[in-house]
């Protein structure tokens, strides 16, 4: 009991008071706790958290698939992909690299060259021909395998060359343009990744379409945010002139004059009325498109993001800060053991 | 008239299908038939410009990359352009990342500007440091020591055998800091462990629904401006006078987001006629 409960709890504790106290303390030893030793055991902890992960992943998915639950054939899918991109990262070196040091012939060395960068034999030729003495050639696109780098060394010895096979080094194949790993990045997770997003586009029209109605005063002050925003964050609301959206604006309070005296002459004087003015003074002005300014969309747009939704984000941030502090203080006093599983 | 209105009752319950391929047809065409709608610099994207273009030749960046191939297409753009303006400058970067995909992002972005246009050398003119997990605590420690965090760079070369590393030790040795940031973890929190407590000028890059969240930073000066999504990129491009993908791009948002909009007028229309005659029946 001893160890999994109270153990936990005071580690937890210590480490939260020490913590707290590296912002407000100015002792070196701890500050130096704080800014160097406790970020470098979280990020070891960080890297043992995402092998958890990972085998957290497996174990979920192979249940799956023991089960025969429904969808099971996408965790069997998964479990593939997983494995596929392991064995890439970890096991597999997946890039070789083959580098030409010498040749006799450059026209026979030419033939092989060509083939494996995919130039003509005259270009292959030239950049033999342009390589430095003593220098070498390597021939940037690496091997997925060893026995394909070992095939092309061959060939290229035979043709009367020199060539030999550079394996990269552990751990920079990850990162090496054209190895197997970073092939299945490019070529397998991105495009299967932005897919995913991109669906976004058309699930959001979709939505848009069926549930943005105006419903009540709320939702009307939504809709024509969100309608406000999505034109006048695009190039294509630069164009819309202010005295368009003021027209649209007069004949708004015309609707909302007849709904609430629901006589057809005021709303006729308001619609009017209104029209008349704002043709007016559009001809007084010129019809400038981004005046009046406060009609012009990108206007509107700047002022919405930088007035009522700072307004609310505020909100939301001081409300996050208040529940991090208090969370924080109950797993330092010890209240909050979920962590432990109570 | 009520035959009219019969239609505009049962185009409101429009087949999905429909309007996925209005979508993709506005979303595809002005990407080859490009309307050239000119950008319009908003004051946030040229804060970000002006706060690059204060800095000297051989001054030091640090750019963050936290994006995947899933937001791409809105932050990679601006990567690139903000990538473009500082070597154009001669300004020395040094790039982290604290999301596992962001390395990639970075390495394609260099090879696209650093090496492809602008000949630069690793190691003297440019640094890929890689990727740590920890997201806060490996920010917290690259302000402490940035040795104890990466020994070796994304290579794996020594960072003590790498020129450019020399006297650079800890975030505050940096001039200048750039998050380009899909979410957790990433501007906010360069904002809360790096920038503030440093005071180095950080601007940043986020999608375009990340704004709302930044914005209070920007507005109160702890960042100096903020590149919106793709028109935030496609801004920052015609800032720097180098069109590129987030400029071609934004013709396909103008008209999406047009047709996005007429698709809700229409859908209101609809639900009016709909709402009245179950009023008057």
């Amino acid at each position: 009991m001893f160890f999994k409960r109270q153990l936990p709890i005071a580690i937890a504790a210590t480490i939260g008071f020490l913590t707290l106290f590296g912002w407000f303390v100015d002792e070196p030893v701890i500050k130096s706790f704080v800014d160097d030793d406790a970020t470098q055991w979280f990020d070891i902890l960080a890297s043992f958290a995402m092998f958890l992960g990972a085998l957290n992943l497996l174990k979920m998915q192979a249940l799956k698939v023991v089960k025969q639950q429904k969808g099971w054939p996408y965790a069997a899918l998964a479990i593939a992909g997983f494995m596929f991109s392991f064995t890439a990262g970890f096991i597999l070196l997946g890039s070789y690299n083959v580098e030409i040091s010498q040749y006799d012939d450059p026209a026979k060395v030419a033939t092989v060259l060509a083939a494996e960068i995919n130039l003509d034999q005259k270009s292959a030729e030239n950049i033999l021909i342009a390589m430095p003495e003593g220098d070498t050639y390597l021939i940037e696109t690496p091997y997925f395998t060893k026995k394909g780098a070992d095939k092309v060394v061959a060939e290229i010895n035979a043709a009367g060359g020199m060539a030999n096979m550079r394996a990269t080094e552990w751990g920079s194949h990850i990162s090496t343009r054209g190895s197997l790993f970073n092939w299945m990045f490019r070529f397998i997770f991105t495009p299967l990744s932005a897919t995913m997003f991109a669906l976004l586009a058309f699930f959001v029209a979709s939505a848009s379409f069926r549930a943005f109605k105006i419903r009540n005063f709320e939702a009307t002050l939504l809709l024509i945010s969100g309608i406000i925003i999505m034109l006048g964050r695009v190039p294509i609301g630069g164009h819309i002139s202010a005295w368009f959206i003021l027209y649209i604006v007069v004949l708004a309070l015309g609707a909302g004059v007849n709904s609430y005296w629901k006589d057809r002459t005021y709303t006729l004087v308001a619609v009017v009325g209104g029209l008349l003015m704002v043709t007016i003074a559009g001809f007084i002005m010129g019809w400038p498109v981004d005046q009046p300014a406060i009609f012009y969309l990108p206007v509107l747009q700047d002022w919405i993001y930088n007035n009522p939704n700072v307004a609310g984000a505020r909100a939301i941030m001081i409300g996050i800060g208040l529940g991090i502090f208090a969370t924080s203080i109950r797993y330092i006093l010890g209240i909050e053991k979920s962590y432990i599983g109570e | 008239m009520e035959k009219f209105l019969d239609y505009i009752v049962k185009a409101g319950s429009l087949d999905r299908r429909v309007i996925f391929l209005v979508i993709a047809l506005v979303v595809i065409l002005p990407l080859f038939f490009p309307l050239g709608l000119p950008i319009r610099p908003t004051n946030s994207s040229q804060d970000v410009y002006n706060a690059v273009e204060k800095l000297k030749a051989g001054d030091k960046a640090l750019v963050s990359f936290e994006y995947g191939p899933s937001t791409k297409p809105e932050i990679h753009p601006m990567s690139v352009a903000l990538l473009r303006h500082l070597f154009q400058k001669d300004v020395k970067v040094y790039i982290t990342c604290l999301w596992p995909d962001g390395q990639f992002m970075a390495m394609e972005a260099l090879q696209q500007v650093a090496v492809n246009q602008y000949d630069k050398e690793y190691g003297v003119d440019y640094v890929l440091l890689g990727y740590r997990p920890g997201a806060e605590a490996v920010i917290k420690g690259l302000v402490s020591n940035i040795r104890k965090v990466f020994t070796v760079d994304a290579r794996g070369n020594f960072l003590d055998d790498i020129p450019m590393m020399k006297d650079v030790n800890q975030v505050a040795d940096f001039d200048y800091l750039f998050s380009s940031s899909a979410g957790y973890p990433g501007t906010v929190e360069w904002v809360q462990y790096a920038a503030d407590p440093t005071g180095v000028t950080m601007s940043t890059g986020t999608t375009s629904i990340q704004v709302n969240e930044v914005m209070p930073y920007v507005q109160s000066g702890q960042i100096v401006g903020i590149l919106g999504g793709m028109p935030g990129a496609a801004e920052y491009e015609s800032l720097i006078g180098q069109p590129g993908i987030g400029t071609s791009g934004m013709d396909a948002q103008s008209v999406a987001h047009l047709v996005i909009v007429a698709f809700i007028i229409f859908g209101n229309i609809s639900f009016f006629v709909e709402r009245r005659r179950a009023k008057k029946y």
